[in-house]
């Protein structure tokens, strides 16, 4: 189990700091989780690629120290896509907001789910736009209050973790900000994974979404998060799924993942071995 | 019907090869060393209703690579023979399957009506009635040599076994078709 | 005539990427490029390239742009509405100096439009499509060989200026096969890191991941290290004035075509297909005495405006016929500079312009009734 802030300098790029977060804001503590699965890992800074979106998760790549792509909206699956393909040999490890990745990016999202890619996508939920000022999210629940929503949201909310399974994606798992233990452990587990391997990470937004919700700042938000989910056993049937905002490891399987049935492809055309 | 710049149609529906034909006859033409340009229909519309392949050849360059009034027309359907038969310039061949026209007293002066998907199908293959066509319009336009089109017909059906001496069988039916008064 | 093959301008494309040494595509079905597509898939997999065949084109060129940072020469096909869904990755593409290759077989539109007609309609889109301002390069060929040649200069061109490269055909040089004799085309080799102590961006060559250090892509203003700090507005506005700057004395980016110009008293300055009729309707008036010529742009942008400029004083008119409603002949005008008159041919009912509706716009020009009374009293 990865242990926390032993040598994170090593994947962080600490002049960049401090970051552009709010204070309060959970992302910091969900990027520290990365860093720290990397150094769980031991992989190599120049071998790792962070893609980033846009939105405030889209920021992170900023503060590694690895190399790193900060995209455009909802398209850092799309980007990932082409890098993991043109260099299955780099670990690529894309950051992504709940806007970015379910809405304007959610077609990227099912199809990368659908290749299995070898990606790990670490999904930065705190269920509204933050960038932007505050505005409804796919994942916003109903009732829920956002600039764009002040009276509650009526639409239903997108589950990120139904959407990832329907999809195909072989490692799909949740936490939250609050699980400040499981977190990285879970971030490690999807690097490693060979195929598409999505960790949610419901985080505290308490500039907008706590504040236009009455949730209080960050130590009350983290409170409700962790009230608001139930941490399950490893991994959970579809009943035990049914009807909360569970945690854990909902899915971890091995399919045929996309860069090797592409090699595959390749070799079986008579490519040469290492073109 | 050797031209400067020949602008040739050949035209019928959907599945019946026209395409192929189009390539075989420009490849023809390239073989024979002279200038050609050839413009495929594609997609939906190179399968269903009237279809067309048009090629341009010519001793120079050519330029403009369209084929607005066709000196040289090929219909092997109702239809193509509907939508393509007026689009010719004066003086035009235009070779028809006989069931593509009703013989009729107007027909214009330079048509020639033969039974190119009837001879295909005493071949025992209606499938290849584009390679008859393309052996009568050799011999009726002489717009690319025999030789030529011969190799480009091999060319065309390379490594299909059977195809090959089936398709020679047909080119040398269309050019018994187009012999003059046979 | 050996080696002589019946070759498609799609076709051509997609060999002349090869031969580039392209060894990624990503691409989504469209008419009339699907056969770029289709090529690639064929192609690039049993030669260890990748195809791909994205979701959509936003995702095709985002693609393309993630492999090329991962040392792939890499490229995208399209048609008028994939090539709108692509503007805002040509100007990522822009800003992160990611070379790449956008080719966009136009369509008449807006919108559907006209899918398998042609157009050229995307001439203006191809320049400023994307939002913000960048320098741009946009090719564009007339015949199965130009468009097999200009796929080749399009990668050169991308890798010589750290930006995307668009090449605009039309649906006609895309699906017109011509007799070409083509060299086997070489086997791909991706690009290779290159271990500098110099910054990764600015005026500094193209080095993809693991070049001794971590590099940062960000289509966020950055300075030369990539970051986004204090001044990095003024080093993105620098680094686009000095790739304007180095495009323009790029003697690569000189592309011109010249017809039967020299003693020319009216010109028909035209692109693509439109070339080819205007070469038409220039025999048929010069057959008739009357001295017309072309000039046949090969590189849209950067316009040739030094060229222009210098026919519009050598020629009493000048007849930009374009299918479309009128957008070449902007710079056109902008560079004749009132020198000359310039008029505009333009259509998009999704026909080509005949020879002879050419040759009569010329005609109807007052220079061009000027000049056949020349003739006639000559």
């Amino acid at each position: 189990m990865p242990r926390i802030g032993d040598d994170l300098q090593r994947y962080l790029r600490t002049e960049m700091m401090p970051t552009v977060w709010c204070p309060g804001c959970g992302h910091g503590n969900i990027a520290r989780a990365i860093a720290s699965a990397l150094e769980h890992g031991g992989y190599d800074p120049e071998r790792v690629v962070l893609v980033g979106g846009i939105g405030c998760s889209g920021r992170t790549p900023f503060y590694f120290n690895t190399n790193a792509m900060h995209t455009t909206h909802g398209r850092a699956l799309a980007f990932a896509t082409g890098l993991k393909m043109a260099r299955p040999d780099l670990k690529v490890v894309v950051v992504t907001g709940d806007g970015d990745a379910l809405a304007i990016g959610g077609n990227h999202f099912i199809h990368a789910a659908r290749r299995n890619l070898d990606v790990a996508v670490v999904l930065y939920n705190n269920s509204i736009y933050g960038m932007t000022g505050g505005q409804q999210a796919p994942t916003t629940p109903v009732g829920a209050r956002s600039t764009t929503s002040l009276s509650g949201a009526i639409e239903p909310a997108f589950d990120a973790v139904e959407l990832a399974m329907a999809a195909g994606a072989t490692y799909v798992a949740r936490t939250t900000t609050f699980d400040a233990q499981e977190m990285p452990v879970l971030i490690a587990e999807a690097i490693e994974h060979p195929g598409f391997a999505l960790v949610e990470v419901l985080t505290q937004c308490p500039t907008y979404y706590g504040r236009l919700n009455r949730l209080g700042d960050a130590p009350e938000m983290l409170i409700w998060e962790r009230d608001l989910t139930e941490p399950s056993p490893d991994p959970l049937t579809r009943e035990q799924m049914a009807g909360g905002r569970r945690t854990g490891v909902f899915r971890r399987e091995v399919r045929p993942e996309f860069t090797r049935s592409y090699a595959a492809l390749c070799e079986r055309l008579g490519a040469a071995a290492d073109a | 019907m050797r031209k400067d710049r020949l602008g040739v149609r050949l035209s019928g529906r959907g599945g019946q090869g026209v395409m192929l034909a189009g390539a075989i006859f420009a490849t023809a033409a390239m073989y024979d060393g002279r200038h050609v340009v050839e413009t495929p229909t594609y997609g939906p519309e190179a399968r269903l209703g009237a279809t067309k392949v048009e090629i341009v050849l010519a001793d120079e360059e050519i330029a403009f690579p369209a084929v607005d009034r066709a000196d040289l027309l090929l219909c092997l359907s109702r239809d193509a023979y509907a939508k393509f038969g007026r689009a010719v310039a004066p003086g035009a061949l235009i070779i028809v399957d006989e069931t593509a026209v009703p013989l009729t007293a107007d027909l214009p002066a330079g048509l020639v009506r033969l039974p190119l998907r009837a001879t295909a199908r005493d071949l025992g293959a209606e499938m290849v009635t584009n390679v008859v066509a393309l052996g009568a319009i050799c011999r009726l336009s002489e717009a690319v040599t025999a030789s030529s089109l011969t190799a480009a017909v091999a060319e065309a059906v390379q490594g299909k076994g059977d195809l090959r001496e089936l398709n020679a069988r047909a080119l040398a039916a269309g050019m018994r078709l187009g012999a003059p008064a046979a | 005539m050996d080696g002589m093959r019946l070759v498609m301008g799609n076709e051509a494309v997609a060999l002349g990427a090869l031969a580039a040494g392209c060894d990624f595509y990503a691409g989504y079905p469209i008419t009339p490029a699907s056969e770029i597509l289709e090529g690639m898939a064929r192609l690039l997999p049993p030669r260890g390239g990748v195809f791909l065949q994205m979701e959509d084109e936003l995702g095709a060129l985002a693609a393309v742009i993630g492999a090329a940072w991962g040392g792939a020469r890499a490229m995208t096909a399209t048609s008028g509405p994939g090539f709108s869904l692509m503007q805002e990755h040509i100007g990522y593409a822009a800003i992160t100096q990611t070379p790449c290759v956008v080719v966009d077989v136009q369509r008449g539109g807006p919108s559907t439009g006209l899918p398998t007609l042609p157009a050229q309609g995307d001439a203006m889109q191809a320049r400023w499509g994307t939002h913000g301002d960048r320098p741009a390069i946009v090719l564009t060929a007339a015949s199965v060989r130009g468009a097999y040649e200009a796929t080749i200069q399009a990668f050169t061109l991308a890798e010589a200026h750290r930006q995307p490269v668009v090449l605009l055909l039309d649906a006609v040089v895309a699906h017109m096969r011509e007799p070409v004799d083509l060299p086997p085309p070489p086997a791909p080799s991706q690009r290779r890191p290159v271990r500098s102590p110099e910054p990764p961006f600015g005026e500094h060559p193209f080095t993809p991941f693991g070049a001794g250090r971590p590099i940062v892509v960000t289509g966020l203003s950055h300075d030369d290290e990539g970051l986004p700090r204090t001044g990095s507005a003024r080093a993105s506005e620098r680094m686009l004035r000095a790739t304007e700057a180095r495009m323009a004395a790029d003697p690569a980016l000189a592309g011109l075509d010249r017809y039967r110009l020299d003693d020319a008293q009216v010109a028909i300055v035209s692109y693509g297909v439109t070339a080819r009729v205007a070469r038409a309707a220039i025999d048929t008036l010069r057959q008739a005495g009357l001295p017309v010529g072309g000039l046949e742009l090969t590189v849209l942008w950067p316009f040739p405006e030094r060229e222009v400029a210098d026919l519009a004083a050598r020629v009493d008119a000048i007849l930009v016929p374009e299918l479309n409603l009128g957008q070449m002949v902007l710079p056109v005008r902008a560079a004749v500079a009132g020198r000359c008159p310039v008029t505009s041919l333009g259509r998009a009912d999704g026909t080509l312009f005949q020879p002879d509706e050419v040759a009569e716009a010329v005609r109807a020009l007052p220079a061009g009734t000027a000049m056949g009374r020349d003739q006639r009293h000559a």
